[in-house]
């Protein structure tokens, strides 16, 4: 070999070298770890696949585009591991402990269960630095459970979930101009699910009130103000109405549906049992002027279950295939066995959260910094004020660690959720 | 129509809606009999079994687009080669008198069966077909569902023919033979335990029925039910007297319509209450229930 050849040789070696490190690297050893737990088993199941499925999606869009950039300007992998928490508190505080404490995780997110979620929360240390508290000091970002005010429990928990009271809020008032004569309301809820029984009885029957719906022979007077107070009444009114996350027979509870005539009624249920109330009420031919569910049901579970029986029901919902990026999502989600919908979306708009707080915090990912990584991550939760979501911009209640998210109102047509108000 | 008529009408036609269910109920407490007069032993997967039969036959359904009159039947014979496969699997090779080994053998199938459910369908609710889903008949005042009514004729026939099996067979002649003394029934030349066997197949069979009916009853298949439904048809067979079939077939229809009555006057909350207050009321005062035998077979 000539002397040139070398030279050249030599010369193409360094330019390559100058090129590869003017890169940033892709470091092997340093990944963005995220631990993610949710329902993989039992009834609830399909909370914890659609999470799954839309997590793995976000996780790899990221990756694709070239990971997450650390503190020293590394660019960082993100990966993700998924646990089962079958919907269950015991579960969740199971993982909970496990994650924090055995793998390297950065952040959780879980545990997509409203009921789970109170509990787990519970066992997190209530205020940053009081070092009297030695409850667990692991941020956690939570997607599906949807129960109001829950993140407040701790400054380590934070949630991006729609926000029910807003929703709510919102969707009465339009229906109040949209149906000027519809005066009346009646409902029911599963009493034995604390998520559609506070819901039903704190939100949705209140909201209703507050733009001039009145329950079917009174008996909530004094509701609006008085949340507490108002709960129990409704739910008093209400106790012949309502029924269980696992009733089969609902024929008591529609007819007094039926004897109430109300204008308007409330079916504040999980998909199972708003199918099987829906299709009594079909059976014994109650057809109110306006028909209003749980956010909860919204979903692709409503429609596989009772689709003829829903139509035209109406419900607020955080996330419809409306946008480019939700469209995206929805895909993304069917690709991995999932489906996209207003719990499991979010999931999505976690990982580009959290890639969005590393970026700015300067976290290291490295197994030495792990404690002040993990710190680093709340407090850039925190400070969060707003984030790009699907289906537009997300606002951040600093002091509450919760979501103020975009919302359309949708209703069941033919099969199919259609966007019938788009309030953004 | 004044008050009191008014309120007669539906606290009649809330109880006669809840005996319509009682016979769905009914029918899952015959199988918690059948099997327990048969072996002395509690199949705790029957109400398991009976709707994952329920689910295959509901995979008929979403893929082939099978006529409900086959759902049915497909379920039927679905849960009982399910039934078959848990005798083999729980009580075959367990001793005779390790009651509580074949106990906990069965609650491991019956958790272990609900999660193949779940994860098979995700935990969806789904839609299950229903025979005369929204006709309804106008009595006066009353309104009954057609597809009650079918549901409650496959019921009456089902337990007529489960008595036929039992009482005009050879099959039900060793069956209450080796529920009665099962050594005998052997010196006899009875296999027990194919005998065994044919009654947990016999068993499921009705399973199938029973789940194939609460599905198309209610309209919707999920797995919530699972649980809630072997603990009613426990309840049943206690309160009826476990072993007799006469007893599930009244505690069926009495539990189903108290259930509502309770529900009306007293609401959700406090209705399982009162019926586990029934249970509890039979457990001390009554304890071989409503036509339980007092005689042990040994």
């Amino acid at each position: 070999m000539s002397i040139t050849k070398l030279i050249a040789m030599a010369l193409a070696i360094l330019v390559s070298t100058f090129f590869a490190l003017a890169h940033p690297v892709v470091a092997a050893d340093r990944t963005v770890k995220i631990a993610a737990w949710g329902a993989k088993s039992g009834p609830l199941r399909s909370f914890g696949v659609n999470s799954e499925a839309v997590l793995k999606g976000a996780v790899k869009s990221i990756n694709d585009s070239g990971g997450v950039k650390l503190g020293d300007g590394t660019m960082a992998k993100m990966e993700f591991t998924y646990y089962d928490s079958a919907c269950n508190a015991d579960q969740a505080i199971s993982v909970a402990r496990k994650v924090e404490s055995q793998t390297g995780a950065l952040i959780g997110i879980g545990p997509t269960c409203s009921g789970a979620a109170a509990a787990m929360y519970g066992i997190f240390q209530k205020k940053v630095g009081d070092k009297s508290d030695t409850g667990l000091q692991f941020p956690i970002l939570t997607d599906t459970a949807i129960r109001p005010g829950l993140a407040k429990k701790s400054q380590w928990t934070f949630r991006n979930v729609p926000n029910e009271i807003t929703m709510y809020d919102a969707l009465f008032k339009w229906l109040r101009s949209k149906y000027p004569n519809a005066k009346t309301i009646y409902g029911g809820t599963e009493t034995d699910q604390a998520h559609s029984r506070i819901t039903f009885a704190a939100v949705i029957v209140q909201k209703a009130k507050k733009y001039g719906f009145e329950w079917v022979g009174g008996g909530i007077e004094g509701v609006t103000g008085k949340i507490i107070a108002g709960m129990k009444n409704v739910l008093n009114v209400s106790k012949s109405s309502n029924w269980l996350l696992a009733d089969t027979n609902f024929s008591v509870q529609a007819r007094a549906f039926k004897r109430s005539g109300a204008d308007m009624m409330i079916i504040s249920s999980h998909p199972f049992t708003t199918c099987g109330m829906l299709k009594e009420m079909r059976r014994q031919r109650i057809k109110p002027k306006v028909l209003v569910g749980l956010t909860s049901s919204s979903s692709a579970e409503t429609l596989k279950g009772c689709s003829a029986a829903a139509e035209g029901i109406y419900i607020p919902t955080g996330f419809a295939p409306i946008t480019k990026a939700a469209a995206k999502v929805a895909a993304a989600a069917e690709a991995n066995g999932g489906a996209a919908d207003l719990h499991s979306a979010a999931a999505w708009e976690n990982a580009h959260i959290i890639k969005q707080v590393v970026e700015a915090t300067g976290v290291m990912a490295k197994p030495e910094t792990l404690k002040a990584d993990r710190r680093k991550v709340r407090d850039g939760l925190e400070k969060l004020v707003k984030v790009d979501g699907l289906m537009g911009e997300i606002g951040r209640v600093q002091d509450e660690g919760e979501s103020i998210k975009p919302y359309v109102f949708v209703q069941a047509q033919k099969g199919a959720w259609k966007v019938v108000h788009d309030p953004r | 129509m004044s008050d009191f008529l008014l309120e007669f009408v539906e606290v009649t036609q809330t109880i006669g809606d809840g005996l319509f269910f009682g016979t769905t109920y009914a029918l899952i407490g015959i199988g918690f009999s059948l099997i327990f007069g048969a072996m002395r032993k509690l199949n705790m997967t029957y109400a398991a079994a009976a709707l994952a039969g329920a689910y295959v036959g509901l995979a008929a359904f979403t893929f082939v687009n099978a006529p409900a009159p086959v759902v049915f039947l497909i379920s039927a014979l679905a849960s009982g080669l399910i039934g078959g496969a848990v005798y083999i699997t729980c009580f075959r090779f367990i001793p005779i008198h390790n009651h509580l080994a074949a106990l906990m053998a069965s609650i491991g199938a019956l958790f272990f069966i609900d999660e193949i459910v779940v994860h098979t369908t995700d935990g969806s609710p789904l839609t299950f077909p229903a025979m005369f889903e929204y006709v309804m008949f106008e009595l006066g005042p009353y309104g009954i569902r057609g597809d009650l009514l079918f549901v409650l004729a496959v019921n009456i026939v089902s337990t007529i023919g489960l008595l036929y099996v039992l009482y005009r067979t050879r099959l039900g002649l060793a069956t209450r033979a080796v529920s009665q003394q099962d050594v005998a029934a052997q010196l006899c030349g009875i296999d027990v335990h194919r005998t065994n066997a044919v009654t947990f197949v016999l068993a499921g069979l009705l399973g199938g029925i029973a789940g194939s009916m609460t599905a198309s009853a209610v309209g919707v298949l999920s797995p919530l039910i699972t649980v809630p439904l072997t603990v009613k048809g426990l309840i049943i067979a206690v309160i009826g007297g476990l072993g007799s079939i006469p007893g599930a077939i009244a505690a069926g229809l009495l539990v189903g319509g108290m259930e509502n009555a309770f529900l009306y006057f007293r609401g959700v909350n406090e209705r399982d209450m009162y019926v586990l207050l029934l249970l509890f009321i039979f457990l001390v005062f009554r304890p071989d229930g409503l036509f339980g035998s007092t005689v042990d077979r040994d």
